[in-house]
């Protein structure tokens, strides 16, 4: 455990030191990140002044949705870059992956620590940026719960995301050719969680509700946040799902994952 | 006798290959049922390798050479059949396993792409946990004998072909790894690359006792290297023995050059016959089996008075492509 926390903080650390070492590309791109994040709440924004509310929520309400998950997304993506299904479908395509199977360390870490992009750091701050302008535009009733329920709905947002990562890695042991479908449930999947729930039709909410729990890692925990009523009539348990949710999808993931690795060692490639 | 390094019984390993079929109506049709090939890659190889050994891995493209490494390095698991290196079963405690084994794949770096080599050694001193006088003392005498010293600083994908298979080739003995499998580490490589590298796996064989498995396809590398060689086609072992052996068996004809002292027309003698004439001197063809070379020198000296003469033995690329081209083996 200590030996991999070590080679882990080591090989990102190398990481890292290189991406900074062009400092104006380094800025650029992370500048680049960002600005994609608020050129979408812009778009957001210019629809609210002709609707000013989708389905009962207004700008700032959804953007607490959306700020918060694009800060996390971005958080996954530099954490989990190295399970991105696109960058694993390639590196199983070229052979890559017997390289870490040469290696005397765990395959998981080996991949998690093979990509980090520091970059990302745009997006997770213009995301921040978009959250703090939702609190600042809204009466929320702050209590210290809500306070410190906030960083948990952060991780498990971090955590979903990471397992659908993981799952669409996995995948690509058995087929690089999909990539564009799991790029659907991945990118497709963030894209619908910055919306609340319930504009979406109902076999894509139920899908959200009982196959991949999404609709308990963040728009549950914003309708106890943001005081709004539950259209669904669940139990008041499932405000506060999120971690469970969020850590049920990762394990899950992982399971897979370590299937996924045993196929590949009995089928190469 | 010392316990074999490595022990392989009855290995195999198939693979199911699914049939692609074309068009669009082909792709729907595979969508909606699986064609799968059955490909016997390995099919029930045996050997065994003791401690010390330098054995060269043969055989066609596809033959099964690299599906064997593999499962020796502990990526396949295989499909049937025992296996041990270093008392270990390769696949089922892999990390243990691949701690104790270097392994380099011609094609493929295990470097960090963006560093210098020097810092991906560092990272694998970390990973490997080798201790800080081991790795020093082996790098300072690596980086001497292949030579590193000149790109030690550069980042390995500005490398050349040649400096990063000598790179990569230092990377994986760093740990002292009792068992080096090496999959054609002189392919593509120029002549000079090529023998430094020989030099390199002679020393690590002779002076440092590691064992070497290499695949090849440059015979010339087997010829300078191994005693032993292996044959694999089509998923068998066709041959297993002493180089030496193979050219004895399979060699085809051996040559006698002689010079006369004297002109003959057509200086014929019984068990052999006449390739070329140049003068006063005359090349003879004979089988391996059915004469001796000196049974022929005394035919011809009781017949000719000979000046100067040399045997020449068939050259092992040609003796190995006869057996795959012949099928001797099978």
């Amino acid at each position: 455990m200590r030996y991999h926390l070590d080679l882990y903080i080591r090989l990102v650390g190398v990481q890292i030191r290189s991406q900074l070492q062009y400092r104006a590309s380094f800025l650029m791109d992370s500048a680049a990140t960002g600005i994609v994040t608020v050129l979408g709440f812009l778009t957001l924004a210019l629809i609210f002044r002709r609707f000013n509310h989708i389905s009962g929520w207004t700008l700032w309400e959804v953007a607490f949705l959306y700020g918060m998950v694009e800060a996390a997304f971005g958080t996954m993506d530099m954490f989990f870059s190295g399970f991105d299904p696109q960058n694993f479908g390639k590196q199983i395509r070229l052979g890559l992956f017997d390289q870490i199977l040469l290696r005397p360390v765990n395959a998981t870490v080996q991949v998690l620590a093979s990509d980090f992009i520091l970059r990302r750091l745009g997006r997770i701050i213009q995301g921040l940026i978009v959250l703090g302008l939702a609190f600042a535009n809204q009466d929320v009733q702050w209590t210290l719960g809500k306070i410190l329920y906030l960083p948990v709905i952060f991780v498990s947002l971090v955590m979903f995301f990471g397992g659908l990562f993981v799952i669409g890695a996995t995948i690509t042991f058995w087929t690089v050719e999909s990539i564009e479908i799991i790029n659907v449930f991945t990118y497709g999947g963030s894209e619908m969680m910055s919306y609340p729930m319930h504009i979406y039709q109902d076999w894509m909410r139920r899908f959200f509700t009982y196959v991949l729990p999404g609709i308990f890692i963040v728009y549950y925990p914003a309708l106890f946040i943001l005081g709004k009523p539950d259209p669904f009539h669940m139990p008041q348990f499932a405000y506060f799902l999120s971690p469970v949710a969020g850590f049920s999808v990762l394990l899950a993931a992982s399971v897979f994952w370590q299937f996924g690795v045993r196929h590949y060692q009995s089928t190469g490639t | 006798m010392p316990k074999p390094i490595i022990t392989v019984k009855e290995l195999q390993k198939h693979f199911k290959i699914q049939k692609h079929r074309r068009g669009l109506t082909g792709a729907l049709r595979n969508l909606a049922s699986f064609h799968t090939d059955l490909v016997r890659a390995v099919d029930g190889i045996s050997f065994t390798i003791e401690p010390g050994e330098l054995v060269g891995y043969l055989g066609p493209n596809g033959a099964g050479k690299s599906t064997t490494l593999k499962m020796l390095t502990g990526l396949l698991v295989p499909t049937g059949g025992e296996m041990w290196v270093n008392d270990r079963v390769p696949w089922k405690e892999r990390r243990a396993h691949v701690a104790k084994i270097g392994a380099v794949f011609g094609q493929r770096t295990t470097l960090w792409w963006d560093l210098p080599v020097i810092e991906s050694f560092d990272l694998i001193q970390h990973i490997y946990q080798i201790p800080k006088n081991q790795f020093k003392q082996n790098l300072d005498e690596f980086r001497d004998l292949l030579d590193l010293d000149r790109f030690i600083n550069t980042p390995v994908r500005s490398l050349s072909l040649g400096q990063r298979m000598r790179a990569d080739i230092c990377a994986a003995l760093l740990h002292n790894p009792p068992l080096l499998f090496l999959d054609e580490p002189t392919i593509g490589l120029d002549v000079v690359a090529k023998e430094r590298i020989r030099q390199f796996i002679r020393f690590i064989n002779h002076d440092r006792r590691t064992t070497v498995l290499l695949t090849t396809h440059d015979l010339s590398d087997v010829e300078k290297l191994c005693e032993r060689v292996m044959i694999i086609d089509h998923g068998k072992l066709l041959y297993d023995g002493a180089l030496a052996d193979l050219a004895e068996r399979f060699g085809g004809n051996r040559e006698l050059v002689v010079e006369f002292s004297e002109m003959y027309t057509h200086p014929e003698v019984e068990g052999a016959e006449i390739i070329q004439c140049e003068g006063l001197l005359v090349t003879y063809g004979f089988e391996r089996g059915s004469i001796t070379a000196s049974e022929l020198i005394g035919r011809l000296s009781v017949k000719y008075r000979i000046h100067d003469l040399k045997v020449r033995e068939p050259e092992i690329e040609s003796t190995i492509r006869r057996i795959y081209e012949e099928k001797l083996l099978e």
